[in-house]
């Protein structure tokens, strides 16, 4: 492994305070004992943590939000699985219109998503409903799901299923108990993957959601627009918080690099 | 009738005969060897036995009755893959036993007889490992112990030897044909490699372009080469006058076709020759035994049994 010369050095310790600045300060400003927006200088205060539980709609949201991501994700995932399976393995009439298909929603605006769904959820009777935000959160992240685990059939070696026939085994017992477990890694971090942008989504969300069935950032985001209080601050650092555990239980189970960059350890010799 | 005979067998893909009309029978007990160059439909008719790929036209029988008309989890044929295809996420004795858990063997059998098999590989200590904490060589043992222990009625193998190195290949011929005799399994081999194919089998099947050249024992085809093509894939040859004669057999004598020597090459038991004469450049392999022989320049007489 080469080592980094100084200027790389230099470049990739910017590069990472460039990221880690905002999510620092908003973590600070969180620990002001003030009303507005400030950096604490000589006094701290958790006063803006306690402030969240004053506020139940945020911890609702919090909940809709975790809900909402991990049903319309692992829809996602099941689509993909035979779609992935498909794709990877056979070459029929209409499987580019089909992959196209399902990394569309990559392409298309978020802000026009909102809107079509808006006006068709509505029409069909589903507006502002938790229905409608699983139905559209599925189509939003089903790229994220798919890709991942596309790549993860794609490196699957046939012979080892081959194999399984060969001892014997009908196609759901393979299907089950040697193609499922082999492209696992691929689901859990297409799953992971697709959580992570549903739980983030909010120019589709905002036009979807209504009250009762607002994400947590779709909250954030209106609660801004009448507040200018560090409320929103220590909302913020407490997702943060979370998320950097989730991150470390993540890496501890399955290791985060296999997980995002999709290296699968089976394949590996 | 043969165990397994294979009638007219044919694979298209478009307009180009992978596999082009090859009958072969197999007896029972039998080691053969379908050996040639990539491409040239060894391994898509092994494939066919297997039943991942279906043939154009063409019959494939097993024991009498028609194999095509079995599916190929219901065949019960062993087959060790070129990738040795084990299961990444099992153990070794979990992948052994994958074949009797699906025929429905009680797990007290299915212990015993997957230790019996993994003894005979010699992979008794290895059952809780897992593939990716084994060597090639021994992965290649698991493959292979999880083929037998289901008592294949044909045992397939695809290159099972070609990841390995040169040294531990030499010593897996020597242990797989051992095996192969003490359990008496109808083999089928795969292989681009006619040392292989020589080393392990009853008799080779030298396939071209879909067809077979030659069928016959290792020492025969090796011998007596059906066609140019045969004397060539089986090992160094030189077509003298429009006869083949293997380097081997040509030696330096007081009177014979002159030439010159062109290159010595020393590699240890033997002498490798180069040698220009009036119908050609002419290879000739000598044992070394200790003797002084020709070198570079030198004119020399070259005899072989049958010259004319």
């Amino acid at each position: 492994m080469s080592r980094n010369g100084p200027l790389a050095l230099a470049y990739h310790t910017l590069f990472v305070a460039f990221m880690l600045a905002p999510i620092l300060v908003v973590c600070f400003v969180a620990f002001t004992p003030e009303g507005y927006l400030s950096f604490p200088t000589d006094r701290w205060s958790l006063r803006w943590f306690y402030a969240i539980a004053q506020y139940p709609e945020f911890i609702s949201a919090f909940w809709r939000s975790l809900w909402l991501g991990a049903i319309s994700s692992a829809i996602a995932v099941g689509i993909s699985v035979p779609a992935a399976l498909a794709i990877a393995r056979y070459r029929f009439p209409g499987r580019e219109a089909v992959t196209a298909l399902f990394m569309s929603p990559l392409m298309i605006p978020h802000l026009v998503l909102g809107i079509a769904f808006l006006r068709f959820f509505t029409q069909i009777g589903l507006g502002g409903t938790f229905t409608g935000l699983v139905l559209s959160h599925i189509v939003v992240v089903i790229p994220f799901a798919l890709r991942l685990t596309l790549a993860s059939a794609v490196g699957l070696d046939r012979s080892i299923e081959h194999a399984a026939v060969s001892l014997g085994a009908t196609e759901s017992v393979v299907l089950r108990r040697i193609t499922l477990p082999l492209v696992l890694p691929g689901l859990v971090s297409g799953w992971a993957l697709a959580f992570i942008n549903s739980f983030d989504e909010v120019t589709m969300t905002v036009f979807i959601a209504a009250p009762g069935t607002e994400t947590l950032p779709v909250r954030m985001f209106l609660y801004i627009q009448d507040n200018i209080d560090p409320l929103v601050t220590s909302v913020s650092a407490c997702v943060i918080a979370i998320t950097v555990v989730a991150l470390v239980l993540l890496d501890r189970a399955f290791g985060l690099e296999r997980m995002l960059v999709g290296r699968n350890a089976n394949h590996g010799r | 009738m043969a165990f397994l005979e294979l009638e007219k067998l044919t694979k298209s893909f478009g307009t180009h005969n992978a596999v082009d009309g090859l009958t072969l029978s197999v007896e029972k007990g039998e080691f053969v060897a379908l050996l040639g160059p990539s491409g040239c439909g060894k391994t898509t008719t092994l494939q066919m036995i297997a039943g991942f790929v279906e043939p154009t036209s063409g019959a494939i029988r097993l024991a009498g009755k028609d194999l095509l008309a079995i599916k190929p989890a219901k065949r019960g044929l062993g087959i060790v893959f070129q990738s040795y295809a084990l299961f990444p996420h099992m153990t070794v004795a979990e992948n052994v036993g994958f074949g009797l858990e699906m025929q429905g063997v009680a797990a007290a059998e299915r212990t015993t007889r997957v230790g019996e098999t993994l003894e005979l590989v010699g992979l008794g200590a290895f059952t809780t490992r897992f593939p990716r904490q084994l060597s090639g060589g021994q992965q290649q043992r698991v493959a292979l112990a999880r083929a037998l222990v289901i008592r294949p009625q044909i045992l397939l193998l695809d290159e099972p030897l070609s990841n390995l190195d040169a040294k531990l290949r030499e010593g897996m011929q020597i242990e797989l044909r051992q095996i192969q005799r003490t359990v008496g399994t109808t083999t089928i081999l795969v292989t681009h490699d006619q040392a292989e194919a020589m080393a392990l089998s009853d008799r080779i099947v030298v396939m071209n372009q879909g067809k077979a050249e030659q069928i016959g024992p290792p020492h025969e085809a090796y011998e007596r080469p059906a066609t140019p093509f045969v004397a060539n894939f089986l090992g160094k040859t030189n077509l003298v006058n429009g006869v083949t004669v293997r380097p081997e057999r040509i030696s330096f004598a007081a009177s014979g076709l002159a030439g010159t020597v062109r290159t010595r090459i020393f590699q240890g038991n033997h002498w490798l020759y180069q040698v220009d004469t009036a119908s050609g450049l002419v290879t000739v392999i000598r044992q070394n035994t200790g003797e002084a022989m020709p070198v570079e320049g030198d004119a020399v007489q070259l005899a072989w049994e049958g010259r004319a």
